[in-house]
């Protein structure tokens, strides 16, 4: 495990991708910035790779924003499990987190998301979103969303949905003449987009590469 | 001069029944969850024909326009559907497309993260791929699609947005007929285009319809209400009333269904 503190004013920013384990253990300073991206992109691993992400952040000073995008492109018998606990301990803070899973052939996903707002942590405000597709009736997705929130004056939202692609979106493009293949991945495309354009300046090149890898399985 | 008559005869037999018959319907059944809607409809379109199709609620209008274009969600049981000689029911819905079918649609699907580049691009290079002609350059494209967003008076704009995403009621259905002029059907399907558009967006909508029209295309307009019909003016009228087509005119007979509304049916 790492143990990180991020220091008052200060920004972490970093993307994983493709680690088989990512295990970080962060506590942030006030006004302090934390941005984190893991990757499970199946282009680049084997059909049976396995990765289990876990990532607590703490906030201990006030006036933190932390923001942890995840997202797993996965087919074969590929598994992959992503944890995060967010704790606020204390007030004036912001936590996004978009967690997405797209799953086809034999896959499988397991999202488990911990959102803690502590009793003396007043005007937060903390969204936790998860968004899954299954491309395939074999691919599996388990996901369980954890809120505990002790203060009164906060702003919390969280959302799980599972589901197949939209079957009206589908037929609108085939009705204009685009082949069903095409449209599934043009769809899917769109749905795994939304994440990597969230991947910061710091990291152009590899958000721009990926995006291009994105294209490349819709071309 | 003398003309022989059978060639007369002939010619103009030939001709009705094949040279210029765009669609020809025969004897079409349609469910849905088991449900008979369409209960043998018979209907031929020749090229140059504009063909309002009006009926009560529940006749089956959104059935046809559905079924015309492969909607899984529906049922052939019985009849057969033949576009320019070909059988179209065989066919799947974007082959239907690429053979100039199109549907516009009454609630157009909104699609986030696909723009609408993205989208028209696609569609129109597969259709040019399945006709066996090169892909347009991303230029030339962007040009077209400029050209085409002044025919229904479509901010350019929303080329950059994802499909149909925020737009209004008005938007989405401009945005229907300037796909429709993308594409260059040979047919369109107009499905309640008029539903939930103000007089000014009607207009500007039906005006886009009618300067698409061609004498090689045909058009069916799906409608409720005479009102679109003052713009787009149908060389036939039919009435659809429990899955048949009960009546047919011409455009005098919508004038007449708005007076009277659909109660002889009834009698």
């Amino acid at each position: 495990m790492n143990n990180l503190t991020i220091h008052s004013g200060e920004t972490f920013e970093q993307v994983f991708l493709n680690e088989p384990s990512v295990d970080l253990h962060i506590v942030q300073e006030a006004g302090s910035h934390v941005k984190i991206h893991v990757l499970n992109w199946r282009a680049d691993g084997s059909n049976d790779a396995q990765a289990t992400n876990r990532i607590a952040v703490e906030q201990q000073g006030e006036g933190c924003s932390t923001e942890i995008y995840a997202l797993a492109y996965l087919n074969g018998q590929q598994q992959v499990t992503t944890e995060t606990r967010v704790t606020h301990a204390v007030g004036g803070g912001t936590s996004d987190q978009l967690i997405k899973f797209v799953l086809d052939e034999e896959s499988k996903g397991r999202f488990v998301g911990e959102l803690k707002i502590e009793q003396d942590a007043q005007k937060v405000e903390a969204h936790q979103t998860n968004r899954n597709i299954l491309l395939s009736e074999t691919a599996e997705m388990r996901t369980q969303p954890q809120l505990e929130i002790y203060a009164d004056d906060v702003k919390a939202t969280h959302g799980a949905s599972t589901g197949q692609l939209d079957d009206t979106a589908l037929f609108y493009m085939q009705q204009r003449g685009i082949g069903a293949q095409k449209a599934r991945q043009l769809l899917v495309g769109a749905f795994i987009k939304d994440v990597l354009v969230t991947i910061g300046e710091d990291n152009n090149a590899l958000r721009e590469r990926l995006l291009n890898a994105v294209d490349g399985i819709i071309e | 001069m003398r003309i022989c008559n059978f060639c007369s005869t002939f010619a103009a037999a030939f001709d009705q029944t094949t040279m210029s018959n765009l669609l020809e319907i025969h004897n079409l059944h349609a469910s849905i969850g088991g449900k008979e809607i369409l209960k043998g409809v018979d209907l031929t379109i020749r090229e140059g024909e504009v063909h309002a199709i009006m009926g009560p609620n529940g006749a089956g209008k959104s059935t046809l326009s559905a079924v015309l274009t492969g909607n899984p969600a529906y049922e052939v049981t019985e009849g057969t559907v033949l576009l320019h000689g070909k059988d179209l029911l065989s066919m799947e819905p974007e082959i239907r497309a690429r053979e100039g079918v199109f549907l516009s649609f009454q609630y157009p699907v909104e699609i986030p993260g696909v723009s609408m580049v993205n989208f028209m691009r696609t569609a129109v290079n597969e259709k040019r791929a399945y006709e066996g002609k090169p892909a347009l350059s991303a230029k030339y494209f962007l040009a077209l699609m400029r050209e085409k967003n002044k025919l229904v008076e479509m901010a350019d704009k929303l080329n950059n947005r994802s499909v149909n995403e925020g737009f209004s009621g008005g938007e989405k259905k401009k945005n229907e007929i300037f796909q429709m002029a993308m594409l260059e059907p040979c047919l369109s399907i107009l499905d309640e285009t008029d539903s939930g558009l103000d007089i000014d967006a009607l207009r500007i909508v039906a005006e886009g319809v009618n300067r698409l029209k061609t004498p090689q295309n045909a058009s069916i307009v799906i409608t409720h209400y005479q009102r679109l019909l003052d713009y787009i003016v149908p060389d036939f009228v039919h009435v659809l009333a429990d899955g048949k087509i009960v009546k047919t005119g011409d455009k005098t007979l919508a004038l007449e269904l708005e007076k009277t509304g659909y109660d002889f049916l009834n009698e």
